[in-house]
């Protein structure tokens, strides 16, 4: 800027000012920005300012073949993109009435459950750098690389592994690749104690965190509210298990759920939720070896398919919260609206503005982060 | 009132015989200390978190993140710019002391990638501002992002990353590229007209039809207003 503009202009003392939190702010996740409005450091209203990341999704995938859109969807969600295939993968194989083979399921759900447990890693590690604690950002982040490098083998992608496919999934697994899996998960399981003891028990995050952001059930029901962030206000509802699809119902695993509804408590559903992740990714791990036969049932030429018309919806359980999908075909060769219902978009938009009120203005990152909204996914 | 007039500007070039190696020093150590304006504009930024940490570690060639424009020397894009975005990165950019580097990160950066239907996304990062690296990928591995960091450091070196001076010398091309998104009557707080003059980095694109139009439209700058107007108490004094 020019230096005349930093000449102050005289202004008739007051207490309350207006503040653009955002969107390069190292206290926001992502590209996102908020307008508040401070008295003194007391927040009095918060606006949220999206559409920073804005991409016109739903459009672009009414341009392009069926096929096509399965490297597109991972783009919504960066931080955990195989939700997002699984569920468009579901919506066509709804349409199309197409049977997903045994094995197929199993392995989705070992993708799944991989890519929840990164996400939660990134989540804390993020989490943790808010309240000055950078070396749990490091040791979050480090982690969460051992799990990409487990992606990277078995789908060929670090980030986005386009690995499901309507039908099936894409690749088999790598000979000696769940044994790697298994490595992985006791050296993740063996740091959870070191954990906790730096970032889950630590008085400077327990004090920082706790009456922080805090919503009620009714509240948390009233505003859309799903996921860890719903769990946290006691409320047990998990898509995976009142609502399972491909092969939840058969596994074993416990709704981690919390009382108090505050940031502390949202954060400490998700450090179970890595738990319960891990407990399903053995079971997995332990029956993938017996299930036998294809991985993908056939599909028609990808470039001329025609998915019947009609409409469907589909959800799943992201690490966000509740993820769906609402897709209507008119018979032709690319599909005729595409509508993502987010998780984010509740919890970045109407969910923080709510509970950023009243907090102080070092506290908005602990909502933010506690609410655990991914940006690209509130713009799309 | 304190102007751009007012601020002297230090000539190097003196026939002094120490300048040669005076500048080489410099060089050597702007290449080893540089610090990143890490402004996630896209999905890129989810892989420099990895690139930071312990694991690939940054740090080691003397790189760091840095929150603030006006202390950074990297400018990198990590991804699709939508339009709403670029107002910013151009703000951004414009407010970051010279010598500045852009890099682009990721394919969207350097030719739309996998949004090129997008009616929301800006296409070409370089009609906008100069960029002195691409990193093309979707997207780039951390190995990557590093070794374009370790290009980069050589560039400036040996004195060849100088495309900074290309937005003072081709303006008018880049603010003819800006007014056809954001409209006739664009203007940044920054005035590059001035900078340029001042401190003699003018080219032959310096001036030109687009840069008329700015002047015409150009309102003097006034300091931002912070306050809300509505439901403020008389002043008691």
């Amino acid at each position: 800027m020019r230096p005349e503009n930093y000449e102050a202009q005289r202004q008739p003392p007051s207490n309350e000012y207006e503040l653009n939190f955002g969107p390069n702010h190292p206290g926001i996740e992502g590209n996102y920005a908020l307008k508040v409005k401070l008295h003194g450091d007391v927040v009095i209203e918060a606006k949220a300012d999206g559409g920073y990341l804005h991409r016109g999704f739903e459009k672009l995938m009414e341009q392009r073949l069926w096929i096509q859109n399965i490297a597109l969807v991972p783009r919504i969600c960066v931080p955990d993109p195989s939700p997002m295939e699984l569920c468009y993968s579901m919506a066509v194989e709804q349409l199309c009435g197409l049977v997903v083979p045994k094995r197929a399921q199993w392995i989705r759900v070992l993708q799944l459950e991989l890519s929840r447990i990164a996400a939660h890693l990134f989540t804390f590690g993020g989490h943790a750098a808010t309240t000055g604690m950078y070396s749990t950002m490091y040791w979050g982040v480090t982690d969460r690389d051992l799990l990409l490098d487990l992606f990277e083998e078995f789908t060929g992608g670090r980030v986005y592994s386009i690995y499901n496919i309507p039908g099936g999934v894409r690749r088999e697994l790598p000979p000696g690749f769940l044994l790697r899996v298994t490595e992985t998960l006791d050296y993740i399981e063996s740091r959870l104690p070191d954990y906790d003891n730096l970032f889950f028990k630590n008085q400077v995050f327990v004090k920082r965190a706790k009456g922080v952001g805090v919503m009620t059930r009714e509240q948390a029901l009233a505003w859309g509210v799903t996921g860890p962030n719903l769990r946290a206000t006691g409320l047990a509802f998990d898509v995976r298990r009142d609502d399972p699809y491909q092969i939840y119902d058969q596994l074993e695993f416990d709704i981690p759920t919390e009382e108090s509804g505050d940031a502390w408590a949202r954060t400490l559903v998700r450090r179970h939720e890595l738990m319960e992740s891990i407990r399903i990714l053995r079971q997995v791990v332990d029956a993938l070896p017996d299930i036998n036969g294809s991985i993908r049932s056939p599909i028609p030429n990808p470039l001329a398919w025609n998915v019947p018309a009609g409409e469907t919806y589909t959800r799943v359980e992201s690490s966000k919260g509740e993820l769906c999908y609402y897709v209507v075909s008119d018979g032709g060769p690319k599909p005729y609206r595409v509508h993502v219902r987010g998780p984010s978009s509740m919890h970045a938009v109407q969910v923080l503005e709510k509970l950023s009120v009243g907090s102080r203005i070092e506290d908005i990152a602990q909502t933010m982060f506690s609410l655990d909204a991914c940006p690209p996914e509130v713009d799309r | 009132m304190s102007s751009i007039n007012q601020i002297p500007v230090i000539n190097t070039k003196r026939g002094n015989p120490l300048s040669k190696v005076f500048d080489e020093l410099v060089r050597f150590c702007r290449s080893r200390s540089l610090f990143i304006l890490h402004y996630c504009t896209g999905c890129g930024a989810i892989e420099l978190p990895p690139a930071m940490t312990s694991r690939f570690d940054m740090e080691r060639l003397g790189i760091q993140p840095m929150v603030s424009p006006r202390q950074a020397d990297i400018l990198l894009i990590t991804g699709y710019v939508s339009i709403k975005t670029l107002k910013r990165v151009i703000l951004t950019y414009e407010q970051m002391g010279s010598p500045k580097y852009v890099i682009g990160i990721c394919s969207c950066t350097v030719n739309g990638g996998m949004y090129w239907q997008s009616y929301a996304t800006a296409k070409k990062l370089d009609e906008y501002m100069p960029v002195d690296l691409y990193i093309a990928g979707c997207m780039p591995r951390p190995e990557a992002v590093i070794a374009g960091l370790q290009q980069l450091m050589d560039r400036i070196h040996s004195g060849e990353a100088n495309s900074w001076e290309d937005y003072f010398r081709n303006y008018d091309y880049y603010l003819g590229n800006q007014q056809k998104l954001f409209g006739d009557n664009w203007q940044t707080p920054t005035d590059i007209l001035t900078e340029a003059k001042h401190y003699n980095l003018m080219g032959e694109g310096t001036f030109g039809e687009h840069t008329r139009l700015l002047e015409q439209h150009q309102k003097p700058l006034e300091a931002l207003d912070m306050r809300l107007g509505n439901n403020l108490k008389e002043p008691t004094e």
